[in-house]
């Protein structure tokens, strides 16, 4: 893999949080580069630090040594108005809990970052969103609220939200956590079409089913990636 | 815009704080809209009614003022205004000014008058039925007087026990002195031999023992009456004629007229007449009670004034009423104003058809001429007679005892009284020094009544003013005042009363202030600024104040509960922006995961702080709107209806019985602008937390 075709690159990455004088190390050396067109799972135990990797590869938060570098940006020379600027032009969010602006409509979720972007006209926006509804499956409920949506169809408007801008980079942490495993299983196989389309996704995950869908799967343990010779020690009840 | 999206949906959706929020901003905003409607009728209400009745809408007074001008009475009381000296200069000056309509000189002052007790007025009528040799009118009327005399001894008997004879003037005295020989039968039975000596020492002795009968405080303006009367339109005659112009004249406030000069218990029975139309009712009213007890107890403001003729009459027509064969008047009278709710209409009937026209119902009537003691600014006595011409009212401000109180006298007579020298006074004065004067004036009127005298309706004052006290360097107004004047001072004086000034003369000497009265229409602040400059200009040595200010205390009033009222709006809405502070930065913590999602897709900071911006707008907006719209109603509904005054202040504040707010967009405006400011302080610290919210809360989340 050659450094220029690296979306995300990750190199000697430490992470470490502050609880008063307690330092509580979350991330350990971390090495990670993730190509245009993949399809990455992160998955490892409760507390193994995939959130916190997430974070820092979504520009949401900054590691404490090392280098992040984001569609080619030193995200530590970043000031927080560029970083916003890098999420919102670069970057797509998929979460846990689907995060939608519960006062909009379904159509209005998916719209608002482009409004953000200022980009487009309103009939591109629109020509936009419904397209995307439409390759999620929800375009026969493009003016429900999310309280008015399954579980299900709230992530799939999440995740057509987090496509609209057209990112270089789709970020989601458990997007299947919230949702009953045939929902996950769909929302998973949306994911793989979309990125069949040529969308990159990287996401995390406990669930073993779901890792084993996985392009690639990063496996992490206690801060640190495990390296790829004991990635085959592992257990592996997932494809039984 | 999906930020105004946002903000709509979100004021539906959190439903408390919306709720909170919003009924402080309707709250706040009908009380802005209301209070300033309110507040502006009441300004212009008050403004006709003060501005057209005496102030004018801008007054002027010497700059050198130690008080200032009140016209409506102060807190101080102080009156010293000082004087504006060369009026017809100021009033060329203003005049030209493009938005005055007229300049009308003034002062104001008050003074003291005895409307003259039934003895002078019996002894009066007595004197020309002694000239006419009228036997029976002599037989009743002597009757009469001695019976007056009789009662005013047994009144003194009274009183003897309690006063201290030494403190007493030496008129009292000698009062004292002669009244046994006055109430004895020789003294009556020798009346023929020599009237006039009889009449005499009625007169000069006994009549002022009866001093202090009928004393009014009179509140009046010096003014020119013709301009004044032009330009005031709320002044309206209600009997008798104008001051004719040029001269000089009084003219009562009816109100006044009714309350000091009218017989006290007609005065008492229109009063509860007036009340009873009000609804209350005698059984339970307190102050009817009052009134019927107080008539009952005065029975000799009836009997005393009644000659045997008339007592006669008032005995029929009473006995009649009540179907009692009782021949005591006392009893009678008693018994008559004894009222209950059933028989007051009919008796007070009875009172005005059958005893009225035998009582004297004005002490001082139309057409006579008064003493007016004033005091002069030098602090001595001073008296002017004056004749009266009629009275007069302000319009709808008829019943209110401010506007109630001030009398109209022409600037000659103000001046004389205030001590100001005038050409007339200076040529009285000489008139006086070449004159012993050792007869009294009453002595003097008398004569001048009985032997070819101007008739017997003249009413002068008997008692005069006694300044025993004026010192050597008295002013020549006080030796004026103090001693009689002698036959051709008196000649002099009724010429006076004939006499037409001029214009010149009119304007010419002192005044104290001046209403300035602007042409409809006109823009009231740049006419004062004009009027300052000229005064600037033209070194007038003004003083400018606009009629708010001149009108002492109450025109300060609608100033006074503008302020309470802008400081209770202001407390509310503080306590609206803690609460209104509290409850949003609760809605904002509820959205921190909203917000931080936002973040995380790409809004920056400036836009949060925007979306909360723009939802404060929102909600300013619609609930302004909300509240202007209920406050927009409530006034007009009370702009149909009417606020009802309930009190004389009431009605001098409304300018009339009832008040019409009206809706102005300036109301509206400041209500708007108020609510807006208010909701965007009260959001500014949680927008500001808003803005410190991490996307990292975005992803906080679930477990
Ligand atoms: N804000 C924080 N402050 C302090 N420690 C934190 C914070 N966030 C995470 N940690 C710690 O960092 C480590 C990694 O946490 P992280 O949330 O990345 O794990 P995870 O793999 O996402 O776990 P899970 O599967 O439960 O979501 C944990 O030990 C956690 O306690
Ligand atoms: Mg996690």
């Amino acid at each position: 893999m050659n450094q220029t075709s690296s979306i995300v690159r990750l190199q000697q990455v430490d992470k470490d949080y502050y609880l008063g004088k307690v330092v509580v190390p979350a991330l350990r050396g971390i090495d990670l580069d993730i190509a245009a067109g993949e399809f990455t799972v992160i998955a490892g135990p409760s507390g193994s630090g995939k959130t916190t990797l997430l974070n820092l590869i979504g520009c949401v938060d900054v590691c404490t040594r090392g280098n992040v570098s984001v569609d080619g940006h030193d995200t530590a020379k970043l000031t927080e108005r560029e970083l916003t600027r890098l999420r919102l032009e670069r970057l797509g969010f998929i979460f846990q809990s689907f995060n939608l602006v519960g006062v909009l409509d379904a159509f209005q979720n998916v719209e608002f970052p482009l409004l953000l972007q200022r980009k487009l006209n309103k009939a591109e926006r629109r020509e936009r969103v419904m397209d995307l509804l439409k390759a999620v499956g929800i375009d026969n409920h493009s003016h429900h609220r999310p309280n008015e949506l399954s579980g299900g169809q709230r992530q799939r408007v999440a995740i057509a939200r987090a496509l609209v801008t057209q990112p270089r980079i789709v970020l989601a942490d458990e997007p299947t956590a919230n949702l009953d495993s045939a929902t996950g299983n769909a929302i998973v196989d949306l994911m793989e079409k979309l990125n069949g389309e040529g969308t990159t996704f990287l996401f995390s995950t406990h669930d073993p089913r779901v890792v084993g869908r996985a392009g690639r799967v990063v496996r992490m343990v206690d801060g640190r990636i495990v390296p790829p010779g004991a990635e085959t020690a592992a257990p592996q009840p997932l494809h039984a | 815009m999906i930020l105004v999206h946002i903000a709509l949906r979100n004021l539906l959706s959190h439903k408390v704080k919306s709720s909170i929020v919003g009924g402080l901003l309707v709250f706040g905003t009908i009380l802005v809209v209301l209070g300033q409607s309110l507040l502006g009728s009441l300004d212009r209400s008050m403004s006709t009614s003060i501005v057209n009745s005496m102030s004018g809408h801008v007054q002027v007074y010497s700059k050198d003022a130690k008080d200032p001008l009140a016209l409506f009475g102060g807190m101080g009381g102080g009156n010293e205004i000082g004087h504006i000296e060369n009026f017809p200069k100021i009033r060329k000056a203003i005049e030209a000014l493009p938005e005055v309509a007229a300049v009308v000189p003034m002062g104001i002052d008050q003074a003291i008058v005895f409307g003259g007790n039934i003895l002078d007025v019996k002894l009066e009528q007595l004197r020309a039925a002694e000239k006419a040799k009228d036997r029976n009118r002599i037989r009743i009327l002597r009757a009469h007087v001695r019976r007056i005399v009789g009662m005013l001894e047994s009144e003194l008997k009274n009183l003897k026990g309690f006063t201290d004879e030494s403190r007493m003037s030496e008129d009292m005295r000698s009062g004292l002195r002669d009244l046994p020989q006055a109430t004895s039968d020789t003294f009556w039975n020798s009346f023929d031999a020599d009237p006039l000596s009889h009449l005499e020492l009625l007169e000069n002795k006994i009549a002022k023992l009866a001093i202090g009968e009928d004393m009014f405080f009179l509140r009046y303006i010096g003014t020119d009456t013709e301009r004044f009367r032009k330009v005031f339109d709320r002044f309206e005659m209600v009997d008798g004629t104008p001051i004719p112009p040029g001269q000089r004249g009084f003219l009562f406030n009816k109100l006044t007229y009714e309350e000091q000069v009218k017989h006290k218990t007609a005065r008492r029975l229109d009063k509860m007449k007036d009340r009873m139309a009000e609804g209350f009712a005698i059984a339970k009213d307190e102050e009817l009670q009052q009134a019927i007890k107080l008539n009952r107890a005065q029975y000799k403001e009836i009997t005393y004034q009644l000659d045997d003729d008339a007592a006669d009459l008032v005995r029929v027509a009473m006995q009649t009423e009540l179907g009692s064969k009782e021949p005591a008047l006392e009893k009678l009278v008693d018994a008559f104003m004894n009222m209950d709710d059933a028989n007051f209409a009919r008796r007070y009937k009875v009172f005005y058809d059958a005893v009225a026209p035998n009582l004297r119902l004005y002490s001082i009537k139309v057409g006579d001429t008064m003493t007016i003691n004033g005091m002069t600014q030098s602090g001595y006595s001073t008296s002017v007679n004056v004749k009266v011409y009629g009275t007069f009212r302000f319009r709808s401000l008829d019943r209110s005892a401010l506007a109630g109180s001030a009398n109209i006298t022409d600037l000659m007579t103000y001046r004389d009284l205030f001590g100001f020298m005038t050409a007339d006074k200076q040529a009285e004065i000489q008139q006086l020094q070449k004159a012993s004067g050792v007869k009294a004036v009453t002595r003097e009127n008398a004569e001048a009544d009985l032997f070819g005298g101007s008739g017997g309706e003249e009413v002068t004052d008997t008692t005069g003013v006694t300044p025993t006290d004026a010192p050597a360097d008295a002013t020549p107004a006080a030796v004026a005042a103090g001693t009689p004047p002698p036959d051709n001072a008196r000649t002099f004086a009724a010429s006076l009363q004939q006499r037409v000034y001029s214009p010149t003369e009119i304007d010419g000497g002192i005044v104290r202030n001046a209403a300035i009265m602007l042409k409809p229409g006109a823009d009231e602040r740049k006419a004062i600024q004009e009027i300052k400059d000229i005064n600037d200009r033209e070194n007038l040595g003004l003083k400018v104040v606009d009629w708010r200010e001149a009108s002492g205390i109450v025109g300060q009033f609608v100033g006074v509960i503008y302020a309470v009222l802008a400081t209770s709006i202001l407390v509310i809405f503080i306590v609206a922006l803690v609460i209104m502070n509290n409850s949003m930065v609760m809605a904002t913590m509820e959205r921190t995961r909203e917000i931080g999602t936002m973040r995380a897709i790409g809004a920056q900071r400036s836009e949060i702080l925007k979306m909360f911006i723009v939802e404060a707008l929102v909600m300013a907006a619609v609930f302004g709107s909300i509240g202007c719209v209920l406050a927009g109603t409530v006034v007009t509904w009370l702009g149909q209806i009417g606020i009802v005054a309930r009190n004389d202040f009431m009605i001098f504040l409304f300018a009339g019985p009832r008040l019409y707010p009206f809706l102005s967009l300036t109301h509206i405006v400041v209500a708007f602008f108020v609510v807006f400011l208010v909701t965007l302080i009260s959001t500014l610290y949680p927008a500001l937390l808003a803005t410190r919210i991490t996307p990292l809360a975005a992803m906080q989340d679930a477990e």
